[in-house]
Order: structure tokens, then sequence, then C-alpha cells
């Protein structure tokens, strides 16, 4: 029973990983590419390992940390990307209303 | 369950890889991503050296808990492989980066990443 | 036309795969040589990892080719891309664009850098016990090398002494070499310290000295190429 539970899981996680990848190729610019990248196959890393977990139950702490580390370093390097992206000023998707970042720059250039 | 041939299927997947990384070299333009086919050639090869050295209900050439001196020249899987392949994937970082290198210059000097732009070499 | 040779061409690499695919067999039982390596090496080196004394010490001159592969690389992109007049025409013009990195980076890297160096520490001295080596952990100081590069973009890595550091790291890879052949059985032999107990941390003679040598050397090496991509 455990055992189906924990292939349903890396079933599921298997399928993000696949929708990450298939985001970065469809996404319009950059910004949402890193995006999918990293929301969607973020999120199957764990239930990979969540799925992992429960075919070997002695792992579960060693499987835990792993999955601190995952969270720990996913979001940090796609932020890092991200913010780089902007610096050397990438074209973004026609679509896009809004930029927050280049309007807190402005009016912190203009105030100082 | 069934003995499912792991060799084969592995040595596929390497194989797959490589058909990809040279798809890729040889239909893009744009350097960078005919950098990244280089790269994933070097993969699918170390995946293709891995899997050949695979004996049957074999596991890691490791001596610990879980495989005794004695019993171990029965039960492991073949070193040789595995030990080559460790160096491999370091001097295939090493020459990825020299490609980079060669990929920063290129574009300094013709401010354009695309190959068909350097035609001195052409006949 | 150019796309119908690339499919002809990926198309007959496909047949030759599938060839080689398909009719594999997989192996029963060892090879002779790796069945008696994996008998020698507990035996005459004391290392559990029986892939850790092949490559330093069976095969220890291929790793010592390997050694200057990867030293002329570095050499090879210092050349190309290190040009100190290029760095000093490009500095002012690009002075305004360097974006300090953000709160999130710096207390991020603050804390995986300290995690990062220890995991490293572990692989290397590691490397004759169970999984690890030399050349693995060479390789994680230089991903937390990269990360202080990310997270502290004023960072300077000091070029001379990781030059020094690594010149130094190869030397005495090969004395090490050369004391194997005066106290032991040949180049690169490891037996000249004593074996030790197998599976103790000090054991297995000379080996965990030449991955830590290995470790220090490949992390240096690839720390100062990837710095060299910063200019």
């Amino acid at each position: 029973m455990t055992k189906l539970v924990g292939s349903f899981l890396v079933l599921l996680g298997a399928i993000f990983l696949f929708s990450a990848g298939l985001g970065m190729l469809r996404m319009p610019d950059a910004f949402t590419r890193i995006q999918a990248g990293t929301k969607a196959s973020t999120l199957g890393n764990m239930l990979v390992l969540i799925g992992v977990a429960f075919y070997h139950p002695d792992w579960c702490l060693k499987l835990l940390i792993v999955i601190y580390f995952v969270l720990l370093t996913n979001p940090i390097s796609s932020h890092a990307l991200g913010r780089a992206a902007h610096a050397i000023r990438i074209p973004m998707a026609r679509a896009t209303e809004t930029d927050a970042l280049r309007d807190a720059r402005e009016t912190d250039r203009s105030a100082s | 369950m069934t003995n499912l041939p792991i060799s084969n299927i592995v040595l596929a997947t390497g194989f797959i890889l490589v058909l990809i990384g040279l798809w890729g070299i040889l239909t893009h333009r744009n350097i960078l991503r005919i950098i990244i086919g280089f790269s994933l050639i070097d993969t699918g090869i170390h995946i293709v050296i891995v899997s050949i050295g695979y004996v049957t209900n074999g596991t890691a050439s490791i001596i610990d808990r879980a495989l005794s001196p004695s019993e171990a020249p029965s039960r492991s899987v073949d070193p040789i492989p595995s030990a080559l392949v460790v160096t491999a994937i370091v001097i295939g970082l090493a020459v990825t980066a020299v490609m980079l290198a060669y990929a920063i210059r290129l574009y300094e000097s013709k401010k354009t990443l695309s190959i068909d732009a350097f035609t001195e070499s052409k006949w | 036309m150019r796309r119908a040779f690339n499919t002809l061409v990926v198309a007959l690499f496909a047949l030759l795969f599938a060839t080689i695919a398909v009719t594999y067999t997989e192996q029963q039982t060892l090879p002779q040589l790796a069945a008696s390596y994996v008998k020698l090496v507990p035996q005459e080196l004391g290392a559990p990892n029986v892939i850790t004394g092949i490559l330093l010490t069976y095969r220890g001159f291929d790793t010592l080719g390997e050694v200057a592969v990867l030293f002329m690389v570095a050499a090879g992109v210092g050349l190309v891309l290190g040009d100190s007049t290029r760095r000093r025409d490009a500095v002012p013009a690009k002075s305004e664009a360097i974006v300090p990195s953000t709160e999130l980076v710096r207390n991020g890297a603050a804390i995986l850098f300290p995690l990062i160096s220890i995991f490293a520490a572990y692989i290397i001295m590691n490397g004759h016990l169970s999984a690890g080596g030399g050349f693995q952990g060479g390789a994680i100081i230089a991903s937390g090398v990269m990360l202080l590069l990310v997270a502290n973009p004023e960072y300077l890595v000091d070029h001379d002494f990781l030059g020094v550091t690594e010149s130094l790291a190869g030397v005495l890879y090969v004395l090490a070499g050369i004391a194997g052949l005066i106290f032991a059985g040949g180049f690169l032999d490891s037996r000249m310290l004593p074996l030790g107990q197998f599976g103790a941390f000090f054991s297995a003679g000379a080996i965990p000295i030449i991955s830590v040598l290995l470790g220090v050397k490949v992390g240096c090496e690839l720390g100062v190429i990837i710095d060299r991509f910063r200019g």
C-alpha cells in the first residue's frame, strides 16, 4: 500500500518536472521562463523525494535534509538570475504591463 | 519482479542523449546552443560508458556493510568504467569552459552570436 | 538542403546506436582484470572504495596526466580571457553597471557557503571509505567560490594566492609519487605509509593525503577558471 502511494507521488513529481521543461520551451521571454523552470522543477523535485521516502522509511531524515537544501538553493539562484537579467535590460514580453523593479528604482533615484 | 534489462535501457538512454546533442550541434546557429549540444553529447557518452560496466544483480564496488570482501568479486559491478568516467566528468567541465571562453571572444569581435557571421575559414 | 543532410546524419547515427543497444547482452561475471582489482584493493591497499584505489594507485599515472590536462585548460582560459589591457579599458565604461547583490542572495550565501565548504572537505577526506575523492571535492569547492562571486560582486579573487596554491599542490603530488618510488613499490604507490585498520579514518596508506592534494588543486583551478569569466 505504501509502495503504491510512493509510486504515485514519484509519477506526479515526474509530471511536474516534465511541465517545467515544457514551460521553459514555450514561454515568451526570459523572465517567465525562469519562473516556470524554478517553481515547477522545485516542486517536482520535492514530490519525487517524498515518494522515495515512502519506499524507504528509514531514509526519512536524510531525504528531509535534502528537501531542505533544495528549497534553500533553488529560489535564491533563480532570484539572482532574474535580477541579472533585469540589470542587463533583457526585453520583456509584449504582454507585460508593469515593471515594479524599474518603477521602484526610479522613485529611489528621484527621491535621493 | 522480472529481471529488467537494465544495461540495455541505460545504454539506450545514453545514446538518445548523444543523438539529441548531435542534432542540436547540426541544426542551431547560435553559438551557445551549439555548446550546450556538445555538453549533452558529453553526458550521453558518460552514461554509455558507465552502463557497459553493469553486472547482472550487482552492486556498487564499495566494501561496506552491504558487500563483504569475500563476496565482492562475484557481486560487484565493474569498477574500471566508473573510474574512467569520474575523471571524464571534470574534463568535460574544463572543455566546456574553453569553448565558452572562445564564444565570448568571438562575440566581442563581431557583436553577434550567430555562427553564420564567421565565414573566414570557409572555402 | 541543410535540413535533409542533418536528418540523414542523425538517422545514420541512430541506426548504428540502435544496433549496438539492441544486441548488447549484460555481463554475468566480472572480467578478469576487474575481478583482480576488486580482490586486490581491500587486500593490498586497505581501502574500502575500490574506485579510489584504482584511480590513485593502480592507474595513478592516468590521474597525473589528467592533472596536467586541467592545468593546461586553466592556462588556456587565462590566455584567451585574461588580457589585462582589455580589463583596464572595459572597467571605466561599465563601472556604473555593477549591480550590488540583494539581501536575499547575500544571506543565502552566508548560510550556504560554510555548509558547502564542510561538505567539500567531507567528500575529499572520505574518498577512500565511501564514494568521493579528490576530483569531486574540488568541483564542490569551485561551486562554493562561484557562490561567493555571485553574492558579492566586488569580491576580488586573489589570483596570485590561488596560482601559488595550485602549483604547490601539483608539485607535492609529483613529490608524493617520487616518494612512492623510493619507499614503496613504484611511482605513485600509496603503500609508503602504514595501511592501518581497514575502514578507519586514517588508513589506506597515502591515499587520503593524495586525495587532499588533488582536491585542493582541482578546486583552485576551477575557481580561477570561473573567475576569469567575470572580466
